[in-house]
């Protein structure tokens, strides 16, 4: 029998098996399919199940000290280029499977209770199997053109994700935007593969750095040169990442289906930037300027994502928000050459952020019963309050997850996140410092959004508040369309993927303490055993309670504001410094910038290039055309049918053409 | 009648075919199954055909639309003789034009396949039809005069007996100058054909006109032609004018990808948005053909197919949504997705291919033409640095001018305006078309070795004879690397 790490081309092509077949079939015998929904959901989920034993078979495998696997094949030639596709497994990759499956399996359960009464039930769990496939692919990609392959296919899958409710006008906008501004990264990356494959003649990671800095020993490549094009590189996983400036889109990604931001845009899809970071390391760590620029980019990240997300009252938003901001510090670590602390903190939230969304989408469920299908009610937290009563499950398991991503000790975010800071301590003290700053916001912002919902009265009745919010989006003419009066806890499906990923969110931080990391002993067993030995409790206690305790001020002051009531932010922070309220609501004004000088400015400048395309280019055409037809126009005369004046034309041309040539001759 | 002209099609593509794979051997870089029959000796007249690798992939391709062509001109009522008549013979002269192998059989071949382009414009187009088919006729004609001078211009010339066969032409030893000046006549001929820009403003208007099954075959095949015949005369009759003008063409092909995609962005007529959208697409074969490096131009001439292959389905699917509202206006459309499933479906996916998604054609040849351009030591690594930035830019643009499209048509509640509109979803005839195009699309982007083996070695061939002439020029300009290679 094959090991599992021989097979592993099967765990990307299980789910796409799947989403092919019920692709043909919704093709085909669309009315039939859609009916058939479980058995479809049935079918799809055992896809994904099969990659996920797969992947846990590897990941068994890798931690049983197998030596890294890797097949390839020759996918396209010409003159003397050959390139190789195939895949490979590592403990990296392992981890990542391992991941994604878990996370995919648990949001398709859930899906089976939150889209059960939409129309497009099969269309969904299509493009979440054909996801999973693209992210499955992008995982065991041996070279960096191979992942640039799955990169634009994740990007597609998010791209038809976000866009599944075609008929709301914000998704439509939304799905665009997320893809184009991908592909605004996706040029640099691609920029950047181009010129280092024509430094090293190898898509291959390792090969890429050896071969570079060969290149750059023989005088080859200039080191400027090496640098950009580890910059270009490094805007794929900026935008695909989310990090600033090119995380515009994410927030506005929250239009598609929780389940689908859980998966996609919290978990898996958005952490591929910081994977391919990591996968990028050996390169990277050639050059450390370009480490400062990730991880200051990773820091401002953070910071920009914290800072909005403490004023949002959209319950997804404040929590795209929050992803932003982590995704962020992942970078950070990636920054300070410590690739092991970043994907620590990529796994833990990964499942805490899941379940959050997750969560937020059982209340948006819950809520959808009492203010009807519409966004800019179901999600505001405005209309919440008091749903723990209501929605015990969910609210435990949403508060678990705010203790986790607070890092507050021994939940899973401490851990990773301590590490992270630890690193950002060693490397870059101003980063630290700013990171420090942005644990105490987080721990703020994530106990704001879980008082606004879950505790206090219940305010979604309050029609007032409804038509306030109604008109605010300039929906003012629509009415409510609730029927019912106050939430439910939601169906099994829906909440025992929850349950199930508490565990993890609690307990998984312990496979990372720093006296005894099994993660990094498995990433990188060297510096496992460094971190062990150079462990000291003097050195680690000052720190940890540092951010400890910054995170207690921070839940402090929002159980201060949001619970007790005692603090009224609204006059003492915002009314006192209104610039600053207005700035963090506004998202820093990076949607108004890149609306005006962007998307109004592609346009202006392809309307002057289409007027100049039919009034010069076509223009001189047509003017041609028309001096022809004067020209013909005024020769007709000269056709008298009278063969004298004929003759004398003729005659007219000898004498002329002989006195050119005479003058020329 | 569509039976029999559907019938004979399928033949035709069933012939080339069972040609390909029996009488072709892909290995070769020469001519195979050659034909030669003398018509005027004296004057080395004679009917001359044969395939190679430049031709048989375009011959296949050009059978295989075609025969897609009938079946979705199914629903032509007007004058059904004479459409499925002209479109055979529309069929023949393409056929003709890629295999001959005499550059007089080749203009006519050229010229024959004008004729019945312009009927079916004239007789079949939109509102404006007539301007635009006479712009096209105009636009066609005078710039196939070119080819005409030019193909007497060599034959007469640099000794020997007069010939027209295209291995006789080059293998004559012509004079740098005059080989410039051929060179240039043909670059405006196939110029106008490809098109590039600024030669291309027939093409909108002859693109906003047609029907969709003569659209299928103007955007599948007829721009084709063009790349081709870069290809087959100016690359490799005149390896040294090729060294001198590569850098411009080169620069073309960049104008073109974005100078097209800012114009179709721009663009709200749908058809011309599509139209604008296949000129850009034409910039990767230029700079393909531009290119020293034997995997852009393999990518250029996978770019030829995979173009023909999504610009057709694209094509397809504006006359088939053109049949249900009635408006080609982005403006007067809105949230048809709701009633068309199955067409917002084929849609998403055509788009998604000609924005050269992974896994589909357009992904592998455009990569081809990018890693082949920038691992070109021929040019400066500045230039190649420009060249290659300035395509990629079209990596942006063209997502977005596509997706905002499908945003438009599709995307939304639908438009009040609409519910007088017949806005019935997709049949299974326009279904079969569709997956037939997809196949390929995603069969290339999948293993695209299927088909750059095909034509491998005689690209190979071709740029190794451009390669070699560029290696001996004595007195190189910018942005021509100067030999020696840099290693």
């Amino acid at each position: 029998m094959p090991s599992a790490a021989e097979v592993a081309w099967l765990i990307p092509l299980l789910p796409l098996v799947g989403a092919t077949l019920v692709g043909l079939g919704l093709i085909s015998f669309n009315r039939t399919l859609n009916r058939l929904r479980t058995p479809v959901a049935a079918l799809l989920i055992s896809c994904v199940g099969g990659s996920a034993v797969l992947s846990y078979g590897v990941l068994l495998e890798q931690l049983n000290g197998a030596a890294p696997y890797e097949q390839l094949f020759t996918w396209a030639s010409a003159g003397t280029f050959n390139l190789q596709m195939g895949f490979c497994v590592d403990p990296l990759g392992a981890v990542m499977l391992a991941l994604v499956t878990t996370i995919a399996l648990l949001v398709m359960v859930y899906s089976h209770g939150y889209m059960a009464h939409d129309k497009g039930y099969v269309r969904f769990f299509t493009y979440l199997a054909l996801f999973s496939s693209s992210m499955l692919g992008l995982i065991v990609s041996p070279n960096l053109l191979e992942i640039y392959v799955f990169w634009e296919l994740v990007g597609m899958c998010s791209y038809l994700l976000v866009g599944f409710w075609y008929d709301r006008d914000g998704a439509a906008h939304a799905a665009q935007k997320a893809f184009v501004v991908n592909r605004v990264g996706d040029f640099g990356l691609l920029l950047g593969i181009l010129g280092l494959f024509w430094a090293t003649g190898t898509f291959d990671f390792e090969g890429m750095a050896t071969g570079l800095s060969t290149a750059m020993a023989d005088g080859q490549v200039a080191g400027w040169a090496a640098v950009a094009l580890c910059l270009f590189v490094f805007m794929g996983p900026m935008a695909k990442s989310a990090q600033f400036p090119l995380h515009v889109w994410l927030p506005d990604a929250m239009e598609g289906p929780t389940p689908i931001s859980a998966l996609i845009h919290a978990a898996t899809m958005v952490a591929a930037g910081v994977f391919l970071v990591a996968r990028l390391e050996p390169l990277y760590n050639l050059f450390p300027q370009v480490l400062t620029v990730i991880a200051v980019v990773g820091t401002i990240t953070c910071f920009l994502g914290a800072s909005i997300a403490l004023t949002q009252m959209d319950l997804k938003k404040g929590l795209a928000y929050s992803t932003v901001s982590q995704l962020g510090y992942m970078m950070l670590a990636m920054g300070c050459g410590a690739p092991v602390a970043g994907m620590f903190h990529l796994v833990t939230h990964a499942f805490f952020k899941a379940m959050l969304f997750l969560d937020s989408g059982s209340v948006i469920h819950a809520m959808e019963e009492v203010v009807g299908h519409e966004p800019v009610l179901a999600q505001d937290m405005r209309l919440m309050g008091g749903l723990r009563k209501k929605m015990p499950i969910t609210a435990s398991t949403f508060f678990i997850g705010c203790v986790a991503i607070s890092g507050i000790p021994p939940l899973a975010g401490f851990w990773s996140k301590d590490e992270i800071l630890g690193q950002a301590f060693g490397s870059f003290p101003l980063l630290w410092a700013v990171g420090f700053l942005t644990a105490g916001m987080t721990a703020f912002y994530m106990f704001r959004l879980y008082f606004l919902t879950f505790e206090g009265e219940f305010r979604g009745t309050d029609s007032a508040v409804q038509q306030q919010l109604l008109a605010a989006a300039g929906k003012g003419d629509e009415t409510v369309h609730g029927h019912a009066s106050s939430p439910h806890e939601s169906a099994w499906p829906m909440t025992v993927p929850l349950m199930l990923l508490a565990v993890p969110s609690v307990l998984i931080g312990l496979l990372g303490t720093p006296w005894n990391n099994r993660f990094a002993g498995l990433l990188n067993p060297a510096e496992a055993l460094e971190m062990a030995e150079h462990f000291s409790w003097e050195e680690f206690l000052p720190l940890a309670g540092a951010s400890v305790a910054i995170s207690v001020a921070g839940i402090g002051l929002a159980t201060a504001a949001y619970a007790l009531r005692k603090v009224d932010l609204g006059t003492a922070v915002a009314g006192r410094f209104p610039a600053i309220n207005a700035f963090f609501a506004n998202k820093w004004y990076l949607d108004a910038l890149n609306d005006k000088l962007f998307v109004q400015g592609s346009r202006k400048l392809a309307r002057q290039v289409l007027q100049v395309d039919s009034k010069v280019v076509d223009g001189v055409v047509n003017l041609t055309g028309l001096v022809t037809l004067g020209s013909g126009e005024g020769l007709k005369y000269f056709e008298t049918g009278r063969a004298q004046f004929y003759a004398l034309i003729v005659f007219g041309g000898v004498i002329g053409l002989v006195v050119i040539f005479g003058a020329l001759g | 009648m569509r039976w029999y002209a559907l019938g004979v099609s399928l033949t035709t593509f069933l012939i080339t075919v069972g040609a390909y794979l029996n009488g072709y051997d892909p290995d070769i870089a020469g001519l195979q199954l050659r034909q030669v029959i003398p018509w005027v000796p004296d004057l080395g007249l004679g009917w001359s055909v044969g395939a190679d690798g430049l031709s048989m992939p375009l011959i296949l391709l050009t059978s295989f639309i075609t025969t897609l062509a009938c079946l979705a001109a199914w629903p032509v009522t007007f004058k059904p003789r004479l459409f499925f008549f002209l479109l055979l013979a529309m069929d023949g002269g393409q056929i003709a034009v890629f295999a001959v192998q005499d550059m007089l059989l080749f203009f006519l071949a050229w010229e024959l396949e004008l004729i019945p382009v312009y009927l079916l414009l004239a007789i079949w187009g939109g509102k404006k039809r007539q301007y635009a088919a006479t712009k096209f006729i105009l636009y066609t004609a005078v710039s196939s005069l070119f080819i005409l001078l030019v193909a007497l211009a060599m034959a007469f010339s640099g000794g020997g007996p007069v010939s027209f066969e295209y291995s006789d032409l080059a293998a004559k030893h012509l004079g740098a100058g005059f080989q410039a000046l051929c060179y240039a006549g043909l670059l405006i001929a196939f110029g106008v054909k490809l098109p590039i820009v600024p030669l291309h403003t027939w093409l909108p208007d002859a693109h906003g006109e047609a029907t969709a099954p003569v659209h299928m075959l103007l955007a599948g095949i007829l721009l084709k032609m063009g790349g081709y015949a870069l290809f087959r005369f100016n690359a490799s009759m005149f390896p040294d004018a090729h060294v001198q003008f590569a850098p411009l063409l080169v620069v073309l092909g960049v104008v073109n990808i974005i100078y097209a995609a800012l114009t179709s962005f721009a663009q709200r007529n749908l058809k011309r948005k599509i139209a604008y959208s296949s000129i850009s697409h034409m910039g990767f074969v230029l700079i393909g053909i531009g290119s020293f490096s034997p995997l852009a131009a393999s990518g250029a001439m996978l770019q030829m197919i995979s173009h023909g292959l999504i610009g057709a389905s694209l094509f397809f699917l504006v006359g088939a949504t053109y049949d249900r509202t009635h408006t080609l206006q982005l403006d007067e459309m809105g949230g048809v997705g709701q009633r068309m499933r199955k067409m917002f479906a084929m849609w998403t996916a055509c788009s998604l291919a000609s924005l050269a998604l992974p896994g589909m054609s357009g992904f592998v040849s455009e990569l081809m033409v990018f890693v082949g351009f920038a691992t070109d030591d021929a040019y400066t690594l500045p230039f190649r640095i420009v060249i290659d930035g300035a395509a990629a830019i079209g990596v942006i643009l063209t997502p977005i001018y596509l997706l905002s499209m499908l945003r438009e048509i599709f995307f939304g509640q639908e438009k009040p305006e609409l519910s007088d509109a017949n806005l019935v979803d997709a049949e299974p005839r326009e279904i079969y078309i569709i997956s037939c195009l997809l196949v390929p699309i995603i069969g290339i982007g999948l293993y695209p070795k299927l088909v750059t083996d095909s034509y491998r070695a005689t690209i190979e061939q071709v740029v190794a004879r451009d390669e070699s002439s560029m290696k001996a020029l004595t007195a190189p300009y910018l942005p021509l690397r100067s030999a020696p290679k840099l290693s």
